[in-house]
């Protein structure tokens, strides 16, 4: 009986699969977009979207340089979906966004807002909340598309592994839709997306370039910064670096400090160096945020702890002992402190929008008081003092000891 | 004419896992409670909070089914309000199945279109899952029963599953401040509101007679009221943490939206098709069920044999669904779907229970 039971239960699931014959569609029907871009061009909204040829994605299938393996279609309307329908009239499939990896935003569009222009990619059940978003900075999102300076033969999955590429530089931005939805509505707490900037390169490989024409490439470095979902401005990439770690965003990425120089008697001799800069990599690193109440001012608290191994080290110290690692441990948490410090400042003074999200942690610890507080809260957070605690823990420091640019001797 | 006779006994592990389900479903699928007030972080709490309500609430049917534990509620129904008011209940109780069967089904046409099937006709999708739902309810409750204890184990799996392979998505950040932005008595008024709408109960006073062990009554309520609690806390929070407090009320399905967050590594995912999976299986559970109990209340106005209707209901909310859902959408649409359910909850689970449970005290001695 529990086997017929079993059977039944199989039928009836297999019996649901069937019925997707009605809206079946053949991948050779569908233009599968793994990026798009929303742009507004007299007042008009530009949707561009990245077409990959699944033929030619198959190894051996005829010419797979990027002109083949990807086409550009641009479609305009008054708003995403009548631009997506204005595109069926000039290209021969429809937009299939389930496998959409990115979505650019153009400047413009983000000066505006970007809420009121996304719904229906929320609405649409074809793409996925995880796509990540980038603002094209100084510029069209269709401007910054087509360029593909990496090995990656899609160009869009080019722009996919530059942002999965923050894990190891927090100096750039992954955001996803879902997550700056979730900021957007959060009251406390600014967002901010990651950006998209076309810049020229330097050439070197002379001989592969027709003269004439000039290298570009795609960088993710920095960020936007958002008044609700109006694009207020951008911070660079060591201010973003500054936001990810008070975020607990940063999962890696390096810190680089004036090393420190031990006490007198332990000086060794060195050899020539350009400079005293160490470096960190972080393994992980956790942040908390907290805020405190003195009298009528608010100060903002950050404690920051770090966990990492010495990738280089370039300085007049013997890293073998103990109280020297200690040193070491203090100059990085004081090159965390300075850079977080400053941009702190910088955000105050320049953008008074709290993009650390200390309006949260007011939230969480004084929930009534954050009721009076929440519509100027970012008035609040320009004028708040700040205080951060850094704490470094060297776990490795490599296959040698003391820097090579130090004799040991005797 | 007793139309149940012809099933045999459902075992108490049985009707746990079916009304545990039942229970469930609701939350799985559109999760109404995170839009009720205070519809912030502390909606967990007023879950928690909305079970001593709920039993509160379940209280009168519950003894009725105590004391009359060898007749459902609508033979006792009949005993203790006469033969006239008797009926009267009856078809109350019928009303309220067949809006909610009809309910069930749209909802569940509803999120075919949004996920799987948005060019289907209505009519085909409903379609399927009313044959399906027929074939179930022909072979009557305790067949019902044995094929949820095939699947619901399956079903419970993989929501445990889904949210096991969500927690990247998780921050636990969204909960806080615990009961900082509610006020106790908001949350007290949220949980009452929970509390009303645990409607299996009835499914529950309809199959007590034929239960393996009627003396575990109670215990069968106070369980799958105790799980299916527990598992809709899980489902709230899981969503808050992973959606966002405000984002998830916006969703008009937030745990579907929640399995398409999910992915293991670059490759895998599309791990919403096994919420659908899931989702499909309980969802043909319930509406079998539901159909079930509305044919045998039907049987007992009419005086024949439940079979006779399994068809006939099944092509008017056939039917009915195509004509409403052509025309509007049920979930999204704030009314009139929640008003017909709290209303039908108030008088089902509260108003007409406890006018019994008077009328019963009065009459004591005379029935």
């Amino acid at each position: 009986m529990n086997g017929k039971l079993i059977l039944l239960n199989l039928f009836i699931i297999l019996a649901f699969f069937l019925t997707g014959c009605q809206d079946a569609r053949e991948v050779q029907e569908l233009g599968i977009t793994l990026l798009i871009g929303i742009d507004i061009e007299d007042d008009k909204l530009v949707l561009t979207g990245e077409v990959v040829d699944p033929a030619f994605t198959q190894p051996g299938k005829g010419d797979t340089s990027q002109n083949n393996i990807v086409k550009y279609v641009q479609g305009t309307g008054n708003n995403i979906y009548e631009a997506l329908r204005d595109l069926v009239l000039k290209f021969d499939r429809l937009l299939f966004g389930y496998h959409n990896k990115v979505i650019i935003i153009g400047e413009e569009v983000a000066k505006r807002g970007i809420v009121g222009y996304i719904d229906q990619l929320f609405r649409s059940r074809e793409i996925r909340e995880t796509s990540y978003m980038l603002v094209a900075k100084g510029g069209k999102a269709y401007e910054v598309m087509g360029i593909n300076s990496g090995l990656e033969g899609i160009p869009a999955m080019h722009i996919l592994k530059l942002i999965q590429n923050a894990k190891d530089n927090p100096k750039a931005v992954d955001m996803n839709m879902v997550n700056f939805l979730r900021h957007y509505y959060h009251e406390g707490h600014q967002t901010i997306l990651g950006v998209m900037e076309k810049k020229k390169k330097r050439r070197i490989n002379k001989g592969s370039q027709t003269e004439g024409t000039e290298d570009l490439e795609l960088s993710i470095l920095g960020s936007a910064i958002f008044n609700k979902d109006v694009l207020a401005g951008y911070l660079n990439g060591n201010d973003t670096k500054a936001v990810n770690y008070v975020m607990n965003n940063a999962r890696g990425g390096t810190i680089t400090f004036i090393t420190p120089l031990p006490d007198k008697g332990e000086r060794l001799e060195t050899g020539t160096g350009h400079n005293n800069l160490s470096s960190l990599v972080v393994i992980n690193n956790k942040s908390k945020n907290d805020v405190e109440i003195k009298g009528d001012k608010v100060l903002l608290k950050t404690k920051i702890r770090v966990r990492g191994f010495l990738e280089e080290v370039v300085g007049n110290i013997d890293i073998a002992k103990r109280e020297n690692l200690r040193k070491m441990e203090e100059a990085c948490s004081k090159a965390v402190e300075e850079g977080i410090k400053s941009t702190v400042r910088k955000v105050q003074r320049e953008y008074k929008l709290d993009v650390f999200g200390f309006g949260l942690a007011f939230n969480k610890k004084y929930p009534q008081e954050w009721k009076k507080v929440k519509d100027n809260w970012d008035e609040i957070f320009a004028e708040a003092d700040f205080e951060i605690e850094v704490e470094t823990n060297i776990i490795r420091t490599g296959i040698i000891n003391t820097p090579i640019t130090m004799k040991k001797g005797k | 004419m007793d139309n149940t006779k012809q099933i045999n006994r459902v075992s108490n592990y049985q009707m746990i896992l079916l009304i545990t389900i039942y229970g469930l479903m609701t939350g799985f699928t559109y999760l109404p409670a995170i839009n009720i007030p205070p519809a912030n972080q502390d909606i967990w709490i007023v879950y928690l909070l909305s079970i001593p309500y709920t039993i509160l609430y379940c209280f009168p049917l519950l003894y009725l089914s105590n004391k009359f534990n060898n007749l459902n509620l609508f033979q006792y129904g009949k005993i203790i309000m006469g033969k006239f008011f008797g009926m009267i209940v009856s078809i109350y109780y019928f009303s309220f199945l067949f809006i909610s069967l009809i309910i069930f089904v749209g909802v569940f046409i509803e999120i075919l279109d949004a996920a799987l099937f948005p060019e289907t006709p209505t009519l085909v999708t409903a379609g399927i899952i009313l044959i399906t739902c027929v074939l179930l309810s022909y072979q009557g409750f305790r067949n019902i029963a044995r094929l949820g204890e095939v699947i619901i184990p399956i079903i419970l799996v993989i929501i445990f599953l889904l949210i096991i392979l969500g927690y990247r998505n998780y921050d636990i950040d969204e909960l806080l401040p615990i009961l900082g932005d509610s006020t106790f008595k908001e949350i007290n008024l949220a949980a009452m509101n929970v509390g009303i709408r645990f409607l299996d109960v009835i499914l529950l006073t309809m199959i007590t007679p034929y239960l393996s062990k009627k003396e575990d009554l109670n215990k069968i309520f106070f369980r799958s009221l105790l799980y299916s609690t527990i598992l809709n806390t899980l489902i709230v929070v899981v969503i808050q943490m992973g959606l966002g407090v405000e984002f998830a009320k916006h969703l008009a399905f937030p745990f579907y939206t929640f399995t398409r967050l999910i992915n293991l590594g670059e490759i895998i995912q599309g791990f919403d098709s096994l919420y659908i999976i899931s989702w499909i299986m309980g969802n043909a559970l319930m509406i079998s069920g539901y159909l079930y109990f509305a044919t045998v209340a039907l049987g007992e106005i009419t005086n024949r044999k439940n079979s006779y209707f399994i068809i006939p209901i099944s092509i008017i909310v056939l039917i009915l669904v195509t004509l409403i859902k052509d025309n509007l959408p049920i979930l999204p649409l704030e009314e009139p779907t929640s008003t017909i359910i709290l209303v039908m909850s108030i008088f089902s689970v509260l108003v007409i229970p406890i006018t019994m449970l008077i009328v019963y005290l009065l009459r004591k001695n005379k029935i």
